[in-house]
């Protein structure tokens, strides 16, 4: 490994350690912690082993961002098409409603239907990391210069080699960068989960608070922030530097 | 050839091309000239089914390009635009090899062909081929975007303004470097600019258009001497009209045999344009020229008479 290629990947690398570090090895900050809360009966959440929970909400992200990411994209390419065109106000209206809706509120309608557990809050952060990739869909797209449309469409280019060729590579930046902000928001709104049953980094958390022990806060929330910004600086990596 | 037989173009209520019919043969450079929105570039987006044609009927080699799908048509006619429409994030080469590898030519050709393509534009393959459109001068993506409308070797090439956007010194460059292009490889253009100094230069029809109709075409001198009405005459440029002529004339169409007279001192090339030979004497106060090759020796002289009086055909002088 080149010592360019190194420092380029560094920061993530920097950030997934330390989450791994702290998920496997809280013991040893026991003193720290037992620092922030002296009086407790235990500082170190007994429930479940931090690396799983961590495990669990890496899981619950990547299934509601994914599944957010084939159909807010999806949707955007099909209202962009010459057929589709007539549904563009509305999957734009769509998607700003998910995100004005509370994702507690989704888990509250969600529950009764899906029961306790893990689905409701994929559907909740489903909901909410729509708007981000369908507007920047949109905008990537809608906004490619038209001289480029053009000289595709004048060059003999078909719709699909248009698309795949040239509209998607264009407005790549843009669309990464809309599945950046909806992965990283949903990797915190994520939390809220524990409350409906769902076994994720929520649930120290929301343990601590039941208790009023801040250690048990402390763990869930580092551990959860250290996530994000491992994830966005992943992201912020795979952005080309090119152009 | 291309053959418009009054073709005709409507935008909700308006129309923009009015049953217009326009026969550009083989081997022809045409072009549109007029105001903006007079439906030249209209017409140009026909030929090739950018816009579908309301009314009338436009063939190519005799065949109605209705008959053809719209993208085989479209990869068979070369077209460059003003703004290039390179795409930004692909290599020059591969933007030049693009309708070669819609038209599935194997890899191998398709290398060859670009590399060619970018000799003959003047583009050093070892210099151009993997940069970025991002890092050309404007007069180098223009190359680009004409090399990349020439790839498939299609017999038929639309532009669209390809060299508006640029300064004047590059434009005059580049309009030299496509009258050499066509002169060797004879393709059918339509070419829109409403640059009317290009037009002269380049057409050999020279087709002027208002309001969606066409007002008058012919050779540009025709048009320069005998404009149809006033709309023409000033496109032309008016009183300027003479010197326009002057700038598409040759000195050698005028010049005489050396006589036995002394030659003067101030000289002009025999590739000069008649308007060149006017500023030079002009600026020599002279009103004879000795006109030279490319050696620099005389091969004629060139009096104000000729110049500006009996230029016309069997035009005497003394």
């Amino acid at each position: 490994m080149s010592m360019a290629l190194l420092t380029r990947w560094s920061a993530p690398l920097v950030w997934l350690g330390l989450l791994l570090a702290l998920a496997v090895g809280g013991e040893w900050l026991e003193p720290l912690l037992r620092w922030s809360e002296p009086e407790a009966r235990r500082v170190l959440y007994p429930q479940a082993d931090l690396l799983t929970l961590l495990l669990r909400h890496v899981q619950v992200v990547a299934i509601a961002s994914g599944l957010a990411v084939v159909i807010g994209v999806g949707a955007a390419i099909l209202v962009t098409r010459p057929g589709g065109r007539d549904f563009l106000p509305l999957v734009a209206q769509f998607a700003s409603m998910g995100q004005t809706f509370p994702p507690v509120a989704v888990l509250a309608l969600a529950v009764p239907v899906l029961g306790f557990g893990t689905w409701p809050i994929i559907v909740a952060l489903l909901l909410y990391g729509l708007l981000p990739i369908v507007r920047n869909t949109l905008a990537g797209l809608e906004g490619l210069d038209p001289a480029i449309e053009e000289a595709a469409r004048g060059m003999g280019m078909g719709g699909g080699q248009r698309l795949w060729q040239v509209e998607l590579p264009l407005a790549a930046p843009i669309i990464l960068a809309g599945i950046r902000t909806s992965v990283t928001v949903n990797i915190a709104t994520a939390a809220l989960g524990a409350t409906v049953g769902a076994s994720n980094l929520g649930a120290p958390i929301i343990a601590g608070i039941v208790n009023g022990n801040t250690a048990y806060i402390l763990q869930g929330a580092v551990l959860i922030g250290l996530l994000a910004l491992a994830v966005d600086s992943l992201f912020s990596r795979l952005l080309p530097a090119r152009q | 050839m291309i053959e418009l037989k009054s073709v005709t173009k409507r935008f909700g209520g308006e129309t923009a091309v009015d049953a217009i019919s326009l026969t550009v043969n083989r081997g022809e450079l045409c072009a549109l000239v007029g105001t903006s929105g007079c439906g030249k570039s209209t017409t140009l987006r026909m030929i090739n089914r950018l816009i579908e044609h309301d009314g009338g009927e436009i063939h190519i080699d005799g065949r109605p390009i209705r008959e053809f799908d719209g993208r085989i048509l479209r990869r068979r006619i070369g077209y460059a635009i003003q703004s290039t429409g390179l795409f930004p994030h692909w290599s020059v080469a591969r933007n030049i090899g693009l309708v070669p590898r819609l038209l599935k030519w194997p890899a191998a050709r398709v290398g060859e062909r670009v590399e060619e393509l970018m000799a003959l534009l003047g583009l050093p393959v070892e210099q151009f081929a993997d940069k970025y459109p991002s890092q050309l001068s404007g007069g180098q993506a223009q190359r680009v975007g004409v090399a990349r409308a020439l790839a498939a070797d299609p017999d038929i090439l639309l532009m669209d303004e390809p060299f508006g956007a640029l300064d004047p010194i590059t434009r005059e460059g580049l309009q030299g470097e496509l009258r050499d292009l066509q002169s060797r490889l004879q393709k059918t253009i339509v070419f829109v600019t409403h640059d009317m100094d290009e037009a002269l230069a380049l057409a050999d029809r020279l087709v002027v258009m208002n309001a969606g109709r066409i007002v008058q075409q012919g050779r540009p001198l025709e048009l320069l001497r005998a404009p149809a009405d006033d709309f023409v005459a000033s496109l032309l440029g008016g009183d300027d009209r003479g010197l326009k002529e002057a700038a598409i004339t040759r000195v050698a169409e005028r010049m005489q045999p050396l006589s036995l007279r002394l030659l003067p001192q101030a000289r002009v090339h025999r590739d000069a344009t008649l308007r060149q030979a006017l500023a030079v004497m002009f600026r020599e106060h002279a009103d004879r020229l000795a006109v030279i090759d490319d050696e620099a020796l005389p091969v004629g002289e060139l009096s104000l008479r000729r110049i500006v009086g009996a230029g016309r055909e069997g035009g005497s002088d003394t």
